[in-house]
């Protein structure tokens, strides 16, 4: 026993496997205790806020103030301000003026600038240019002006007698240290289409995913090993039913039966335990056939036969003398049960037959909620990849041990 | 030959065997659930936007069909009535169409979208597969944990990553639909190009996730295959290397096939699932909707043709694979 | 004298493992064989018997590597040739290989008369259909096996069948030396005779030239094979006509291996099965004395440190033993 698990401990997939599993479920039991709350407490009010950090406006300019004079300051400010479809006028400008532009690279704010600054003329109309677009450019002109200048900001008040009082300044050269300010809320993975806090919902829905499979998978595990080692031990009648069963539930594809269990349930009645079960219970077949040939290949050794011969009663014989043997084989079935159950349940809430939304997140209804919210088209790429991503690696680390655990039990595999 | 006979007797009558209890599991299913079906079924639709004429003509329409007075036995043979006459009754959703009008027109998107994939899938993870276990070193240390990393990807999510990659950022190819929106399904060149770039994403995203999981499978195969006496053997005899290998490849590839029979279930499970992300006119799209829409008979008519589908194609691999393996012809006299 | 049909000079070989660590299966082994004659070679599982077949064919592939030592075929050294010579004109022509598993010897999708002509082809690439369907018919009914199994699957034969044509094949093309790695061992008792008798009769009729035979059933031997050899942790320990081997073996080893066996016909029933005990030695370092000394109940401090030669005696018979022979018969006759 103790060599098996140094054996197993030396195959470097398991050991691969393990350790994406492992960092995966301690961030499940660690996270929560720096971000504490309910996941599914929307904390925006719009949709799909980027990630990222979020200063509170008001109380930033409550906060005491420093100034810096950045040498970089003002180019940072245009950067961010000259969108690309400005970029592209200015463009336009240069060629309608049939100025050459070969050296300029559109993205190099402070060249783009310079070059608009010794080039633009307003008093000059391009070629074949129209009054609106003349005009356009007047306005680009006029508001580039505005961003070098830097106005000073004024925040004003209102006082007791409803007029406008000015309460403060904020010139460009005013800065606020992050910590000074009472209100900052880190989202690293921004919000999703309700608001919520995608990361702190991520790390609750694969906590919730994970016992979904690990449910599901103990669900079928226990029907195919018990079918598994009847039809295999006794042989016979009970083989011959125990079969016919499990053929007919092999063809009949087990997502199929899902959805018209699932949908017979009704939502309210789909609590993530229910959903569990019904993916156990259509998914135990392969396990009941391969636990079958295993358990078939043992009935007839020696140490069987003297237990019959001594009279031990059948569930000793299975639990002392068949069980131990097939315990390897039984152990790699539940992590493959595991790891399709977290796939199936993903694929049902899909289709809008997952657990009731209510009161856990899944990582299927998470996938359901960004795809129904179009995450995928609008660019909200955090509300959906890092789920997928989480199931792939989940399924990924779970195939990988299950793989490592194969070489070692299956010499012949071995390279 | 009388092997063979053997063989397909045996395969025929397991096909019937499971075929009818597909059909009793569809029926009964719905019938399980708590008090009156039919009332059940109209109840979900009150709430769903269908007009309330329409709901009362359903529910009659319902009554009458199921049958819900008489005894279960007189239920069950009027339902089989039905079904062979292929009449799966109204869609509560699409009303007045019939179920049969709607499955009609999209199980011909899912057959042509998903049976090239999953051979196209089947047959490249082969050979990649293959190709590690013969070539070993580098490219099997690059290609086995690229592949079983690809075949943990779940296929909506591959179908989520290529979309938004080739569709949305590169903008090579349509993200949505089985043609352009704005064409009405007609033989032109236009539109059978339409069509063909509309396929490009769910295609090439179901190929991708299946040829994960064939290649690893192909690949522990031949290892096992390329260790096999008859391999030492032929060496000996002087035979070329290039022959052997054909050897090990026809017989790793061979259990292949029953493989993918008894994955195709589950392949087509998720395949389904990506042609919702898709809005792909198939079937997957179709049951969506039944159930966005509560439309139950939908539903219901949808996971019976799918299952016979299944079925087939699984009972055609197994015919197949009895006649290309004699290994299994053997299996069948003994 | 006949004609030497294959000769082996100190032909040495070794594993080499995933870790480095050489095995040195067999080291350092001669003999050589005649026209018309069969040798046997016996030993225990492990003591490097097999890998010595796998070695004599010349065509090496890992983890087995050829070291040193000359492999003569009818005067031809194939040792040393480039592979793809012995493949195309040594291999199944001149020096044929029948498995120690032959259950699983043949390809079991592939048709047996499909088989056969790839094994022609490989050397011999014109020869057409027709011709080695003639030819394949001709031995199969020389042998006694029926011609039907041409066209079946190697799955569809039974066990016994499945080694006679393994046997078949390997010799349809009459290769001068025949190495058979325990051709029998798995094999019922009516199906083995059949066996046997079938390697007999192509010994007689002179499809097969020589032969080398090997198994852990002594008996066999001495009804099968003119000469043995026992073989112990990759060295040839002794070797003799059949006759001398079983009745007046002079090693040590050979002399707990002869007594270990029930000779039915001597009316040797009952007769306490004396096993040797012990195990040999690790062969990633050999001792640099006598292999056997650990196991021999005659050892000396001197066996386990001095190098033992090769020792011949009488007509052609050889042992490797620090004792003399004289000694050793002394010692035996005290048991």
């Amino acid at each position: 026993m103790k060599n098996t698990l140094r054996q197993v401990f030396h195959s470097p997939k398991f050991v691969g496997g393990f350790v994406i599993f492992l960092a995966i479920l301690l961030t499940m039991f660690i996270y929560p205790l720096f971000n504490p709350g309910n996941p599914l407490q929307q904390i925006g009010v719009g949709t799909f806020a980027k990630p990222g950090t979020y200063v509170s406006l008001y109380d930033a300019t409550k906060a005491k103030t420093e100034t810096f004079r950045l040498p970089e300051a003002a180019e940072n400010r245009l950067a961010a301000s000259l969108t690309d479809e400005d970029r592209v006028a200015m463009i336009e400008y240069f060629n309608a003026m049939e100025i050459d532009i070969s050296d300029l690279d559109m993205d190099d704010t402070d060249a783009l600038l310079q070059m608009w600054e010794e080039n633009y003329d307003p008093s000059v109309r391009p070629k074949g240019m129209t009054g609106a677009r003349v005009n356009y450019f007047k306005r680009l002109n006029n508001s580039l002006q505005d961003l070098k200048s830097g106005d000073t900001l004024i925040i004003a008040e209102e006082g007791e007698d409803g007029e406008l009082v000015e309460s403060k300044k904020i010139t460009t050269t005013d800065y606020v240290n992050t910590n000074a300010v009472a209100n900052v809320k880190t989202l690293p993975l921004g919000t999703d289409n309700f608001g919520r806090d995608v990361l702190k919902e991520l790390v609750s829905a694969t906590g919730t995913s994970i016992m979904i499979g690990l449910l599901a998978g103990t669900v079928a595990t226990i029907i195919g090993l018990s079918f598994g080692l009847l039809a295999g031990y006794l042989g016979g009648f009970v083989d011959d039913f125990i079969m016919f069963i499990t053929n007919i539930f092999t063809v009949i594809p087990g997502f199929v039966l899902l959805i018209l269990i699932s949908y017979s349930i009704g939502q309210e009645q789909r609590g993530a335990a229910v959903v569990a079960t019904v993916i156990g219970l259509t998914g135990w077949t392969w396990t009941a056939r391969s636990v079958r040939s295993q358990v078939i290949s043992l009935r007839n050794r020696d140490h069987v036969n003297l237990s019959k011969l001594s009279g031990h009663s059948l569930l000793r014989i299975i639990l002392t003398d068949i069980l131990p043997y097939i315990a390897s084989y039984v152990v790699m079935a539940f992590i493959l049960q595991v790891s399709s159950g977290i796939l199936a349940e993903a694929q049902l809430s899909l289709l809008g037959l997952g657990p009731r939304t209510t009161e856990v997140p899944t990582l299927g209804l998470m996938m359901n909620w960004a795809m129904l919210y179009s995450a995928h088209t609008n660019g909200s790429w955090w509300a959906y990849f890092p789920v997928i991503l989480v199931i792939t690696l989940i399924s990924f680390s779970l195939n990988l041990m299950n793989t490592g655990l194969d070489q070692v039990f299956n010499p012949t595999l071995r390279d | 030959m009388k092997g063979y006979r053997k063989y397909f007797g045996k395969k025929i009558f397991w096909f019937v065997l499971t075929f009818v209890a597909a059909v009793i599991l569809n029926f009964i299913l719905p019938r399980l659930m708590p008090a009156d079906p039919v009332a059940s079924i109209t109840g979900k639709l009150a709430g769903g936007n269908a007009d309330a004429q329409a709901v009362a003509r359903i529910y009659e329409h319902y009554q009458e069909e199921f049958g819900t007075n008489l005894p279960m036995y007189q239920q069950f043979l009027r339902f089989c009535k039905n079904a062979i006459h292929g009449n799966f009754g109204l869609s509560f959703s699409q009303y007045p169409r019939s179920v049969s009008d709607i499955i009609g027109s999209a199980i011909g998107w899912t057959i042509a979208l998903q049976l090239p994939a999953i051979i196209v899938g089947w047959l490249l993870g082969n050979i990649l597969g293959a190709l590690a276990a013969y070539i070993r070193k580098g490219f099997d240390k690059v290609l086995m944990p690229v592949s079983l990393f690809l075949s943990n990807v779940p296929a909506f999510g591959m179908a989520v990553v290529l979309l938004v990659i080739f569709g949305v950022y590169l903008k090579v190819a349509p993200i949505s639909g089985g043609y352009a929106f704005d064409m009405i399904p007609h033989l032109s060149w236009d539109f059978i190009k339409s069509v063909i770039s509309h396929y490009q994403l769910p295609f090439w995203s179901i190929v991708l996730v299946s040829i994960g999981g064939q290649a690893v499978g192909m690949r522990s195969m031949s290892i096992y295959e390329l260790n096999a006496d008859y391999v030492k053997y032929s060496r000996f005899l002087g035979i070329k290397d290039r022959k052997i290998v054909g050897y090990v490849f026809r017989n790793a590839m061979l259990p292949q096939v029953t493989g993918l029979a008894l994955s195709i279930g589950t392949m087509i499970g998720g395949a389904l699932v990506a042609e919702i992300i898709f809005s792909y006119p198939g079937l997957g799209s179709t049951m969506y909707a039944a159930v966005t829409a509560a439309d139950y008979p939908l539903i219901s008519a949808t996971t019976l043709i799918i299952t016979i589908m299944v079925l087939i194609v699984t009972f055609l691999l197994d015919i197949i694979y009895g006649f290309i393996d004699p290994r299994v012809k053997a299996a069948q006299v003994e | 004298m006949g004609k030497v049909m294959l000769e082996v000079r100190n032909l040495k070989t070794k594993y080499v493992t995933r870790f480095h660590e050489d095995v040195y299966a067999v080291d350092g082994v001669s003999f050589a064989i005649e026209e018309g004659k069969s040798l046997g070679i016996a030993g225990e599982s492990g003591c490097g018997k097999s890998t010595l077949a796998l070695s004599m064919m010349g065509y090496y592939f890992p983890p087995l590597h050829y070291m040193s030592g000359d492999i003569i075929i009818d005067g031809q050294n194939i040792s040393g040739m480039d592979p793809d010579t012995v493949r195309k004109t040594i291999l199944g022509s001149e020096i044929a290989y029948i498995p120690q598993a032959a259950m699983n010897a043949l390809n079991p999708t592939q048709k047996i008369i499909r088989f056969l002509e790839d094994v022609i082809h490989a050397h011999d690439p014109k020869k057409s259909k027709a011709e080695i369907r003639e030819m394949a018919e001709a031995r199969f009914a020389e042998v006694g096996l029926p011609l039907d199994a041409l066209d079946k699957h190697a799955v569809e034969l039974s066990g016994g069948m499945k080694q006679r044509t393994v046997i078949a094949v390997s010799t349809i093309l009459n290769p001068k030396v025949l190495i058979a790695d325990e051709p029998s061992s798995a094999l019922d008792v009516t199906s083995q005779k059949l066996v046997i008798k079938m390697m007999r009769q192509l010994m007689e009729s002179g499809h097969v030239k020589s032969m080398l035979f090997i198994t852990h059933e002594l008996p066999l031997l001495y009804n099968v094979t003119d000469d043995i050899m026992v073989m112990y942790a990759g060295q040839i320990v002794e070797k003799g006509t059949a006759q001398e081997m079983v009745f007046d073996p002079v090693h040590p080893y050979s002399h707990g291996l002869m007594g270990s066996i029930l000779v039915p016909e001597e009316g040797t029933r009952g007769h306490k099965l004396a096993a040797i005990p012990g195990a040999p030695p690790n062969l990633k370092r050999p001792p640099d004395g006598c292999r056997f000394a650990e196991r021999c109940k005659y050892a000396t401090a001197d066996c386990r440190y001095t190098a033992i030669p090769e020792k011949t005696f009488g007509e052609g018979r050889m042992y490797r033993c620090l004792l003399g022979i004289d000694e050793l018969k002394e010692a035996y006759s005290h048991e």
